[in-house]
């Protein structure tokens, strides 16, 4: 289990992230939303431990992360927003220079990237370097990446970005049935209908602090809303939408 | 705002934005983007050392009454050529180091293109930052010079209008040198863009930058100096001094300064065709580039290793090693930027070289030694020479280590885990010693196992070898990065102070040189000197590894660490 305990992350005197404590459980999916700036890139940077706290404790299986970050993040998975690839290595060479940076065994490792490769259509492209493929096949390198090492941890990042609607739909299966075989997964993304559908519970953030974190069922049921986009628009959206673009239309009318 | 007025605002932001591209700023440390203008100073400075250097030869020349006139000729015609020479071999590195700037790349025509710039704009812009740049490098280098030899080039010495005269020839001269350079190289990049399809063009641009370079650097070693009249008059000399620029450039100053002799006046023709041809040929490419080279860019994707690419690698050592030490070839194999600096430092010991080995061979020979060709036996030049280009070889390869590649993309190596500093060090250490060492000592031990007996050449190599090890580990001492994945901080390089720092390794490895050559007729010696050099090498890399291991700090990918106290943003208010 993934457990942040009253984390807090401080840039100056600006706090990104405020007293944030939520669980995500294995065999679960938990969603990880909230508007731009609510500080959710910042607590996935801390999960992978890329940033540390200011402070509170990141927990997994019961271990703060930070008593043997190593170990930690050899259970650790992560497909990171933005797709920052060494763009002149090709598909393969990266994918193997992970494996051998995880201390991967080297057999099986060439057989799962093989695998994965060809699974991700990208078998055809193995040898041709990362600056030329495009973005959906530079998000399905990044979540070859993240699953090489069968991690116990998976933290997704908009997973789906760039993807073609046949490989979001085996994305979405394999993150279920990833799930379902006792990985912890965060999923954090934007689209609120995938995670509507994939995720049980979820946690929202906004302004650096915990607005929800319940299952979405009960959270329709205590909110009185059918979906979970009314939902998060009722706790993270602060605007008037519709004041804001009748605004933006009338000002380039102008 | 009316279009004209646009139009110049577009301008100025563009030309700045061209000029100050230097650095490339993606590189850079995230909290040191001012420290780019820190390594330019440091350029700029080195320039004006070096100008302010050899402006006191003028001043000598000029105080020196007694002086014979044959003697005076001699010298004020060495140092003409001299200083013609020298300006076009840093306008030429200086065009080779900014090959990628000539022309807009794919980020200037992504971001500028859906914008309402005009071509135009953008073409005149381009244009007048490389002039500003290109002005800079030839005023930098010419700053003391330019004023101190006018005054001892100038005919008649004592009058104002041929101190005059001979100044405004040294400028005209200069610039007219560097121009014909930037031209050519300009041209010759442009024509390639023009003649080849994009992606070849890509490929072959590389290969063209490394040569241009090779060329500026060989035949500044490799032309001879005008050490007088009769230089310039011998017969053999004559098809020599019409196919090197320099001389054409040389021939100008003299004919516009009012002092040629005859024998000058086809070389200064030649400079003025030179200079014309040269410039309307980058003109042309220019123009033609612009209109053709922005759409091919939009259209085809920026250099792509193809799939018959440096595929296969051997392990070198266990998993993480071998990660780090494949990574570190592969980029430096493909990034052009990374190669292009360890050839700078290559350059120069290439440069060393050629002239170590010039003077071996003008080298009279004694009388009565007929039977004992000085290249058939250790010699000195031979042996400082293969010392140089291993030293310049590990600086330079030290050097691209500090310079990342994607810097957002270390991410991964970040989000792995990595703890054994030993093992990641060794692996850095590999990584050194295969992309310096080993090349310059394979060339080495081919060049004196041909030249030299065997047993002197067995032991130039085991020195040399000992030497290369000693120089990685002391490279590496402290090095708490994997090559290429920690943002640069260019000014925290010192580049001056390591430029004198060769220097004054030269002048040591000059001394050491004599005392390895006697050695090598003694076995004995030489012995115990290998067996030093082995002790200094365990022990050195023995130090390193207990640091390695003992150390507590954490691997870098950020130069300057983040702040230990936070700041609160608070001010006294004092209204």
């Amino acid at each position: 289990m993934l457990e942040l305990l009253r984390v807090c992350k401080r840039f100056k005197n600006i706090s990104a992230v405020d007293d944030v404590s939520f669980f995500a459980r294995p065999g679960e999916i938990t969603g990880y939303l909230g508007p731009n700036g609510s500080g959710k890139s910042t607590t996935i940077k801390m999960i992978t431990g890329l940033m540390q706290t200011t402070s509170g404790k990141i927990f997994f299986q019961g271990e703060p992360i930070e008593r043997d970050l190593i170990a930690y993040k050899q259970r650790l998975g992560y497909v990171p927003e933005e797709p920052y690839l060494y763009s002149h290595l090709s598909g393969l060479e990266y994918l193997t220079m992970v494996g051998q940076l995880r201390n991967l065994p080297v057999k099986s490792t060439v057989d799962r990237i093989d695998g994965l490769l060809r699974l991700f259509s990208l078998h055809p492209s193995r040898h041709v370097a990362i600056a030329s493929y495009s973005k959906g096949m530079r998000q399905k390198i990044l979540l070859s990446a993240a699953l090489l090492h069968n991690p116990d941890l998976l933290v997704l990042d908009e997973p789906f970005s760039g993807l073609d609607v046949g490989t979001g739909l085996v994305l979405r299966s394999l993150i279920q049935e990833l799930a379902a075989r006792g990985k912890v997964v965060l999923f954090s993304s934007h689209e609120l209908e995938t995670v509507e559908r994939l995720c049980s519970h979820v946690v929202i953030l906004n302004r650096g602090k915990i607005a929800a974190d319940d299952s979405i069922e009960r959270l329709r049921a205590l909110m009185a809303l059918p979906t979970l986009e009314g939902i998060f628009s009722q706790l993270a959206v602060e605007q008037d939408t519709a004041a804001i673009s009748r605004e933006i239309a009338d000002l380039i009318h102008a | 705002m009316n279009s004209a007025a646009n139009a110049k605002l577009q301008f100025r932001v563009l030309y700045r934005q061209f000029l100050f591209r230097v650095v490339d700023l993606e590189i850079l440390s995230a909290d040191a983007l001012g420290d780019a203008n820190k390594l330019l100073g440091q350029f700029a400075a080195l320039l004006i050392l070096v100008s302010i250097i050899w402006s006191f030869g003028a001043f000598g020349i000029i105080g020196a009454n007694n002086m014979p006139p044959e003697t005076r000729a001699s010298l004020t015609l060495f140092m003409t050529h001299f200083l013609v020479a020298t300006t076009m071999l840093v306008v030429g590195i200086f065009a080779v180091l900014s090959w990628d700037s000539i022309f807009p790349d794919r980020r200037d025509v992504l971001v500028l293109a859906p914008l309402p710039v005009r071509p135009r704009t953008m073409f005149l812009a381009k244009v007048a930052a490389t002039g500003t740049a290109l002005s800079l490098v030839v005023v930098l280098l010419n700053c003391a010079t330019g004023l101190a030899w006018p005054f001892a080039l100038a005919v008649p010495v004592t009058a104002p209008l041929g101190f005059l005269r001979s100044l405004a020839a040294y400028w005209f001269t200069m610039f007219a040198a560097g121009i014909f350079i930037y031209c050519a190289v300009l041209a010759l990049q442009g024509l390639a863009a023009q003649f080849l399809p994009r992606h070849l063009f890509l490929r072959a641009s590389g290969f063209l930058q490394m040569a241009a370079f090779c060329l500026f650097v060989c035949a500044y070693f490799l032309e001879p100096p005008v050490d007088g009249l009769k230089m310039l008059t011998a017969p053999q000399n004559r098809h020599l001094l019409a196919c090197l620029p320099s001389y054409w450039f040389f021939g100008l100053f003299h004919q516009l300064n009012g002092s040629m002799h005859p024998v000058l006046a086809p070389l200064a023709r030649r400079a003025w065709i030179g200079l014309t041809i040269a410039g309307l040929a980058a003109a042309a490419a220019y123009a033609l580039s612009y209109m053709r080279t922005m759409r091919q860019i939009v259209e085809a994707p920026d250099i792509a290793p193809g799939s018959r690419g440096l595929r296969w690698l051997p392990r070198f050592g266990d998993s993480l090693q071998t990660a780090i030490v494949q990574f570190c070839i592969r980029t430096l194999a493909r990034s052009r930027q990374h190669r292009l600096i360890l050839a700078f430092y290559l350059g120069i010991g290439l440069a060393f070289t050629i002239s170590l080995l010039q003077f071996l061979a003008s080298a009279p020979q004694p009388p009565g030694s007929v039977a004992i060709n000085a290249w058939h036996q250790a010699n000195v030049p031979l042996l400082t020479a293969t010392i140089m280009m291993t030293v310049l070889a590990v600086l330079g390869a030290r050097v691209v280590f500090a310079l990342p590649l994607e810097l957002r993309a270390n991410w991964i190596f970040r989000a792995v885990g990595m703890h054994d500093a030993g093992k990641i060090l060794i692996a850095s250490r590999r990584a050194l010693l295969l992309i310096s060492i080993v090349p310059v000592w394979l060339v080495s031990a081919a060049a004196c196992f041909w030249l030299w007996p065997w047993r002197q050449a067995a032991a130039h190599l085991a020195v040399l070898a000992l030497i290369g090890i000693i120089l990685a580990d002391l490279c590496l001492w402290g090095f708490r990065k994997i090559p290429f994945t920690c943002s640069y901080l260019p000014g925290k390089s010192q580049v001056h102070i390591v430029i004198i720092a060769v220097v004054v390794l030269l002048m040591l490895v000059a001394q050491s040189v004599i005392f390895e050559q006697q050695a090598l007729q003694r076995p004995a010696i030489m012995a115990v000197v290998l067996v030093l050099l082995g002790t200094v090498a365990i022990g050195i890399r023995w130090h390193i590894h207990a640091l390695a291991k003992s150390d507590e700090e954490e691997l870098r990918f950020e130069e300057i660490d983040p702040a230990a106290l936070v700041e609160l943003g608070l001010s006294s208010n004092k209204s």
